[in-house]
């Protein structure tokens, strides 16, 4: 690997300066989490940060105590630590029990290994991992002007969103945040912002190279889940499509929140991942449960109204039916989860 | 002299047939086994290979003076300062362990080329003091590339006005360097087909499989005088020894290859490395040892897998079922330097009395090819057995019947030092219960989940051959065994010491065995092409016996004394074929609407002669069989016809097999000894590959009732296929 | 099962090494000229030639390669260091502690032969810096025996003939190690959603299983 050196901040601010010290001397700065992606990148001379070379400084973010757990941080809300493992978060009784969407896509990104290393802000920046971005194609995602899906090896790509990029969102978590209505807390040199997840990601047709609106010099530090009051009746869960049974991107995911009146569904959030170049929400396809018993038939009918909108490109149409079933699947059992 | 010697009864012996640990396994499960890379040698430099970014491209001018300069850099080699032939690289006839086809190759192949001819191939390499900055100095090597028109696709190649990988053409040269397709014909297959009741028709694809063995490739090189010693992962150490040593220049006796452990071989490692030449090279330039690391990507693209293959079938067939007539034409795809045969088998199991097999080498501008496990195999009978499998559904006959029916056995003219195919499928039938899991009509399930089952059967070949082993006993009764195996995985070392035991009639504590030295061991076929038990193992017999000969004459040695006893066996079965035999059946449970497939069981029964050792050779069967699974539903390396360049190289992309995609191999053994071999032992290694995509694939059809025709059969085919 | 997050005691940050002032070349510098630059229309990938936007450093500053000092308590003995900030944890073990059990499959976090336990858990020794583990435990393979006894699960091995070309049997010992640290009876699908970032090519995954089942006392076949 090309030499650099690790600098380990003590807070979020100070990691923030340690990037813009390293910027404004020229060099270029990447924040780490666990590693075990930007590690890849860089060993593969991969560029992270569009724009940018390989990095001269790694800020480390591990050693900032305090983001590696999950505490309530107000009435309305539990904040999840940016530096948690994706195994602590799978494994923490208040996900399980109260937000089982999310510790389900935490427990199954990749592998066991990986997940004791790798963190919630780590897996939801993680670069897309198209094949072409990752083989060193001079691509939109590493500062260039062309995407090589396009016409050519498709079958991984999006049939959502797309355009002029047509990744996929690499994260799993990104989806389940999303479902969960969770709000990202950046901080960056002018202080602390919270963002939507609408806002947090970013399509390819507003900015085709990034993934999400972070800035070099911002971090990812935690994010925050909304406390529903008890009578609300949560049920959530999270369905992921792999062409092997583990330690793959998905081909497609669905990440169903459905707050229940008895066997009624009041209201659903229904997020996609692995067929966007964001966490693909499907309002049409939530519009279609509320206020409804929830029967194979419409389930059914909710998985068709969520692919409504798909096009497929060359190769990748097997996606359309392959997102219906998924979505399908994990309504239906949500209902049976009475 | 007839080598029949007198069958024994099939229970264990005294140390055949039981089970008996590896006798390196210790070393294995405390990380004391010395691989490649874990030699160090006092002021060892590190090297790194550059290599081409373009599928086919001239190099204008190369510039190494920037990473020359880099501090901490030791050599920097191309193709200008250095012209050696990569000997065993490109083959006329991809005839690999022949001398006398290297020295008619026209199509040569270097350790650096220029013209380069895939994404991957070696353009400079650098030594340095340690391995980062070797990666740095690789950035500072300014190549100026012309671009060539390229070709990825293999029947595209041969077509007119396709880009040309070499002058002559895209057909790669045969045995005497003629531009010849392979052709096989027995009987009269335009009249077999005429008398046809029903002819059938279709195409099967297979996709290039990379070996992927756990260990990335490496080698250690240092030299001593005019002598060079290199330590490299191979699986013949004699052969590696000759290839290296002709390309460099060299006597045998110049070159010590040494390998004590290796983490994988699968057949492509039966001889020299380009990267074996580069070490010594770089190693002589910066007088100093080096040890060139392959990244896996470099392993992925700059070693060898199995050909990718296009075949089309015409099958003729009676109304009864009776096979008339076969006919395949076939494209293997070998890459830019033919360096094994790209062979296809899978019409021979059949007694069809009229075939016709015609296989096109083609060159492309992929990755080279080169031996994986059965190399000519899996795909083979993945094709012809699906293509039978179709026609016995189409005919209404039950698959297995089918094969009773049309299976070759033995005739007058056709002998074979035994035989037992059918009963390896009656056996398997029986045991995993055929008629109760297959469904008689394709696809019947009501869905979306659907079971079905497949099965495949199979003949391939054990024979026998020469090979060399060493004996010595000294005063104290300790038996050394020397022999040129490095144990690739099936347990090399293990089954050549109980050999040795079983014969000299002592207990195995008392045989050590000395290996993977050319510096201490005997000529050696290597360890591929099934060879090993019964070649090396039966030279260890007669060395044994020559040995208590010795000791019955002289008695034991005393004091000082050894004896040592050396035999290098021509066992010849007469014109009979030995052949190992076996089959699988398969189940399947399928998800239409994910396009999911779940191995629900898998039986395997094989007979391999006498089962030397029951627990590795168990576990030959089950891991083969599980590599079949992954080439079925899996594995495969992508490449954008655009750009010639590879995107799924690496474990990631080719979504090799975990633990949780692995379902449990029942397997059987059916035992016998047909009075070869040592103690009647047959090949176990690659038996189990042959048949996993072929029986998977027929599950997958009895299952979801569509025939899949391209391999791997990944979820998103079976969707497309049945959207 | 409710996991014990260990005690952690606050931890010295190690000194980080204050870039020097011009240590690099700026990205402006390599542009305007100070290394060859290529520029490839169609913008296919370089595979290791230079990039026109990759930094290199200069020869005369190649020295000025980042290092920090750490501690790390590797099977039990404490070492102090001086490591290269880019070193991963698995080349510290192999190429400076002579630790050699653990291999390199694949340095990039996809195959698990690199794998080994850090204060108890299992992480790809690969796809972590050196200098992230200071003042951390590290477990390898050789710190499995124990004056000359194997554990239950390295004799199971053996036993049960879970290596066959042996390189990834460090890995699936050292995952399978902390497995049963957590849960000392598992069932078979346990063992192998545990394992299952550990590849074995030789795929000899069905003996693995066995063995680490018989190790518990459970019974060999899964």
């Amino acid at each position: 690997m090309k030499a650099f050196a690790n600098q380990n901040a003590g807070s979020a601010s100070a990691a923030v300066s340690r990037a813009r010290e390293a910027i404004g001397r020229g060099q270029s700065v990447s924040f780490v989490a666990g590693g075990t992606d930007l590690l890849q990148l860089m060993k593969d001379r991969v560029v992270n940060r569009p724009g940018s070379d390989l990095p001269d400084v790694l800020v480390n973010l591990k050693t900032i105590p305090g983001l590696d757990d999950v505490r309530l941080s107000g009435p309305d809300a539990f904040t999840v630590g940016g530096m948690m493992t994706l195994d602590a978060l799978s494994r923490h009784t208040v996900i399980r029990d109260e937000y089982t969407v999310l510790a389900e896509a935490a427990e199954s990104v990749a592998t066991p290994q990986i997940r004791k290393a790798g963190t919630v802000a780590g897996n939801v920046c993680q670069r897309p991992w198209c094949w072409y971005y990752r083989n060193g194609f001079e691509c939109h995602k590493a500062g260039g002007s062309v995407c090589f899906s396009v016409r050519g090896e498709n079958q991984l790509h999006a049939i959502f969103g797309g355009g002029p990029s047509f990744i996929v969102h690499p994260s799993d978590l990104a989806p389940a945040l999303v479902a969960l209505d969770a709000s990202f807390r950046i901080v960056g040199p002018d202080g602390q912002r919270f963002l939507s997840g609408a806002d947090f990601f970013v399509l390819p047709s507003e900015d085709a190279q990034h993934e999400n609106v972070l800035r070099d010099d911002e971090v990812l530090v935690s994010v925050e889940l909304p406390i529903r009051p008890s009578e609300a009746g949560v049920r959530s869960a999270f369905h992921k499509v792999m062409d092997r049974e583990a330690w793959t991107h998905a081909l497609a995911s669905a990440a169903v929140v459905l707050e229940m009146d008895g066997d009624v569904c009041r209201t659903a959030r229904i997020v996609l991942g692995g067929v966007a170049p964001i966490p693909w929400r499907v309002p049409e396809a939530e519009g279609q449960l509320a206020g409804k018993r929830i029967t194979p038939e419409l389930a059914r009918r909710v998985g068709e109204v969520a692919i409504a909108g798909a096009r497929a490109m060359s190769r990748n149409a097997y996606k359309i039916p392959l997102t219906r079933e998924v979505v399908e699947r994990t309504v239906l059992s949500l209902a049976a989860s009475a | 002299m007839s080598q029949e010697q007198a069958s024994r009864p099939l229970e264990a012996m005294n140390t055949v047939g039981r089970n008996v640990p590896r006798i390196d396994a210790y070393e294995r499960v405390t990380g004391k086994a010395t691989y490649t890379r874990d030699v160090r040698l006092p002021g060892m430099l590190y090297a790194r290979i550059l290599r081409s970014p373009h599928p086919h491209a001239r190099i204008r001018s190369i510039d190494i003076s920037r990473a020359e300069a880099l501090p901490g850099v030791r050599s920097v080699v191309t193709h200008e300062t250095h012209q050696l032939i990569y000997s065993s690289g490109s083959v006329a006839g991809g005839r690999q362990y022949n001398d006398a086809a290297k020295d008619i190759t026209t199509h040569l192949r270097y350790m650096f080329d220029n013209p380069v001819r895939y994404v991957g191939q070696p353009v400079a390499a650098v030594a340095a003091v340690d391995r980062h900055v070797a990666e740095e100095a690789l950035q500072l090597i300014d190549i100026d590339y012309e671009e060539l028109p390229f070709v990825i696709d293999a029947e595209r190649a041969l077509e007119p006005g396709a880009a040309l990988v070499w002058p002559e053409g895209n057909l790669a040269l045969d045995y005497q360097n003629q531009a010849r397709p392979m052709v096989r014909r027995v009987g009269d297959v335009s009249a077999g087909l005429q008398a046809a009741d029903r002819v059938f028709e279709d195409r099967y694809t297979t996709a290039f499989v990379q070996d992927g063995q756990m260990e990335p490739r490496s080698a250690l090189a240092e030299w001593h005088g005019d002598k060079v010693t290199i330590h490299t992962p191979t699986q013949g150490i004699s052969n590696c020894r000759h290839d290296n040593a002709r390309d460099l220049g060299l006597e045998d006796h110049q070159v010590q290859i040494v390998c004590k452990y290796m983490g994988g071989g699968f057949g492509d490692k039966n001889g020299s490395y380009y990267f074996d030449l580069i070490a010594a090279t770089l190693a002589k330039e910066a007088d100093a040892p080096v040890l060139l690391e392959l990244t896996r990507k470099d392993d992925w693209l700059g070693t060898h897998g199995r050909w990718h293959t296009i075949q089309d079938f015409k099958v003729g067939v009676k109304q009864d079922g009776t096979v008339t007539a076969i006919q395949m034409h076939g494209y293997s795809g070998m890459g830019p330097y033919l360096r094994r045969s790209g062979g296809i088998s899978g019409i021979e199991v059949y007694a069809c009395p009229n075939t016709e097999r015609i296989i096109y080498p083609v060159h492309t501008n992929r990755m080279v090819s080169g031996n994986f496990r059965a190399p000519s195999d899996p795909q083979g009978f993945f094709a012809m057995q699906s293509m039978m499998d179709d026609i016995a559904y189409k005919l209404g006959i039950d698959p297995v019947d089918f094969a009773k029916q049309n299976m070759l056995r033995p005739t007058e003219d056709v002998r074979f030092t035994n035989y037992t195919m059918e009963e390896c499928i009656e056996r398997g039938a029986q045991l995993f219960d055929w008629q109760g899991r297959r469904r008689p009509e394709p696809g019947s399930d009501p869905g979306p989940v659907k079971r079905g089952a497949g099965m495949s059967f199979m003949m391939f070949r054990s024979g026998v051959g020469p090979s060399s082993a060493i004996l010595r006993v000294d005063s104290e009764q300790r038996y050394t065994l020397f022999v040129g195996v490095t144990d690739i995985g099936p347990g090399a070392k293990t089954t050549m010491a109980l050999i040795a035991a079983e014969e000299l009639g002592v207990p195995l504590s008392q045989v050590e065995v000395v290996w993977g030295d050319t510096d201490r061991c005997p000529y050696s076929v290597g360890e591929s092409g099934s060879r090993t038990t019964t070649q090396t193992g039966y030279a260890v017999v007669q060395a044994a016996i020559d040995l208590k000969e010795q000791i019955a004459e002289s008695g034991m040695p005393t004091g000082d004394e050894v004896l040592i006893a050396s035999a290098t066996p021509t066992p010849s079965t007469q014109g009979r074929r030995r052949m190992c035999f076996g089959a699988h059946l398969v189940e399947v449970e399928t998800d239409v609407r994910l396009g999911y497939v779940r191995i629900s069981k898998y039986v395997a029964v094989h007979e391999s002669g006498r089962i030397l050792n029951p627990l590795p050779a168990r576990d030959q069967i089950r891991g083969a069989a599980l590599q079949g699974i992954g080439q079925a539903l899996h594995e495969d390396l992508l490449y954008d016809a655009r750009n010639g360049h590879p995107l799924t190289a690496g474990y990631y992309g080719a979504r090799h097999l975990t633990h949780m995609d692995a379902p449990e191999i029942e397997v059987t053994f059916i035992e016998t000894d047909d009075g070869f071999g040592p103690y009647g032992a047959k090949t176990v290694g690659e038996a189990g590959i042959i048949l996993g995509p072929a029986a998977v694939a027929n599950a997958i059809f009895n299952a979801i009732g569509h025939r899949m025709r391209d391999l791997p059969i990944t979820r998103a085919k079976i969707l497309e296929a049945l959207s | 099962m409710d996991r014990k997050k260990p005690e952690k005691e606050p931890r010295e940050l190690p000194e980080s090494h204050e870039p020097q002032e011009g240590a690099h070349l700026s990205r402006r510098d390599f542009l305007e000229g100070a290394g060859a630059a290529l520029v490839v229309a169609g913008g296919a990938p370089k595979l290791g030639v230079a990039e026109s936007r990759t930094a290199v450093v200069a020869p005369q500053e190649a020295e000025a390669v980042p290092r920090t000092r750490i501690r790390l308590t590797v099977n039990g003995t404490e070492h102090r260091l001086d490591v290269e900030d880019r070193w991963t944890l698995n080349e510290l073990l192999r190429d400076h502690i002579e630790l050699t059990g653990s291999k390199i499959g694949c340095n990039r976090g996809e195959c698990g032969a690199c794998t080994v336990l850090l204060d108890g858990e299992p992480i790809y020794s690969c796809s972590t810096l050196a200098v992230w583990a200071d003042g951390r435990a590290v477990q390898t393979v050789e710190g499995l025996e124990q004056d000359g006894e194997l554990t239950p699960l390295q004799q199971a091995f053996i036993d049960h003939d879970a290596a066959q070309c042996g390189f990834c049997t460090p890995g699936q010992l050292m995952t399978a190690t902390a497995m049963l640290n957590q849960n000392s009876s598992p069932t078979a699908g346990e063992v192998r959603e545990a394992l299952v970032g550990n590849l074995c090519r030789c795929s000899n995954y069905n003996a693995i299983v066995e063995a680490v089942l018989a190790s518990t006392g459970s019974g060999g076949a899964p």
